[in-house]
């Protein structure tokens, strides 16, 4: 027996893994700071061990998790993305988080955007979530770059936090959305075609 | 595969000491919703209780060693979680139990820890290893004893639990 096959998922930029062991110091870095505040930091080093492990066992115990988002080119970590769903929490989420030092390349938006059309295409699922601290714009701001919306009348985890109701995945499979989200993530690959405001992802 | 463990198998006369899986979760979170679990870290609310679970898992995967669920041969239930814990910022490689009201008074702690502490000392190659005890937990200070395990006041306390004892068990000691 041993531990399940973690999909790997590619992008032009990024390749998203299950997390190793190896990985843990960045995200121990990133837990470490204020940086973690929305996402429940900061910890202190055991804390953080804590919770890199149970992201581990959460692949194990789900069969689904958070990638370990690499850029392509160099293998460096850049932060973490895909669906988290501990009991207790109204439905499944997805979620992502950057290391604060990687921010403002669009990483985020490519590997969610990703991670998403996995739970959708090969997964099953017909719905996802993700419960943001209203505080936290620039998630916010990027689950609407996502396409996801408010939903005012879905269940919250504890009622400190909106929920935002992603796409479903027929919206997502062609239109004006995709194109959009996509055409985005080439803007980043490609600066001539930076977007005007800020992406702080 | 991201990540590959593989989790040995340990059987006695009455337990099988396997990796833990998923379904072991019901049984965990049972016992860390109940006062019981006061001297392991709870009582916890669920959420907190399938996240250490969850944890319980990916320390063999961080380590390539960690906590067994005990399951009793006869019927396969788990009865509890013992083995070898050791996560950032412990002082010392812990041989820990975690047994749920159903393994208390018939041996069954003292059968895996045996077990799983002749693992660390066998195919671990650990030379020493240390039990931190809550000083209120007689239960589990009764089991260091008979595990022959002695109190080490000069080893380091958890940061966590400042207050804890130290039973160590040394190889060849036993």
């Amino acid at each position: 027996m041993g531990h399940r096959d973690i999909p790997v998922l590619e992008t032009q930029r990024l390749v998203l893994r299950g997390p190793e062991p190896g990985d843990y110091p960045n995200f121990k870095a990133t837990f470490a700071s204020y940086r973690s505040r929305f996402m429940g930091g900061p910890l202190n080093p055991y804390e953080a061990w804590m919770l890199y492990a149970a992201e581990i066992g959460h692949w194990e115990i789900r069969g689904f998790g958070m990638w370990m988002i690499h850029l392509r080119e160099t293998d460096e970590t850049l932060g973490m993305a895909g669906g988290w769903f501990p009991p207790k929490w109204p439905e499944r989420e997805i979620a992502w988080f950057i290391w604060p030092e990687r921010t403002g390349h669009g990483y985020a938006l490519e590997a969610t955007h990703r991670a998403r059309q996995y739970f959708y295409d090969v997964a099953g699922w017909e719905t996802a979530v993700s419960y943001l601290d209203p505080k936290n714009l620039d998630s916010i701001r990027l689950a609407e770059r996502l396409g996801a919306t408010r939903d005012k009348v879905a269940t919250s985890v504890d009622g400190s936090d909106v929920v935002y109701r992603h796409p479903s995945p027929a919206v997502l499979r062609d239109g004006q959305l995709k194109d959009g989200i996509d055409m985005e993530i080439r803007s980043y690959h490609d600066p001539l075609f930076k977007p005007k405001g800020y992406a702080i992802d | 595969m991201s990540f590959s463990v593989t989790y040995p198998v340990l059987e006695t006369e009455r337990l099988v000491l396997r990796g833990p899986q998923a379904s072991d979760y019901p049984a965990f979170g049972g016992f860390y919703d109940t006062d019981r679990s006061r001297f392991v870290g709870g009582p916890m609310q669920p959420r907190n209780a399938w996240r250490h679970f969850a944890t319980e898992i990916g320390h063999w995967a961080m380590r390539g060693f960690g906590m067994w669920t005990v399951t009793l041969k006869d019927t396969g239930a788990p009865v509890g979680l013992v083995g070898c814990w050791y996560p950032i910022d412990w002082p010392e490689r812990e041989l820990g139990w975690i047994l749920y009201p159903e393994a208390e008074g018939k041996g069954i702690g003292h059968e895996a820890a045996t077990a799983a502490r002749a693992h660390a000392f066998g195919p671990l190659g650990w030379e020493t290893a240390v039990s931190y005890i809550e000083p209120e937990n007689v239960r589990s200070i009764a089991l260091a004893d008979r595990l022959g395990a002695r109190r080490d006041d000069t080893a380091e306390r958890l940061a966590i639990a400042p207050d804890c004892l130290v039973y160590r068990h040394t190889k060849g000691a036993i």
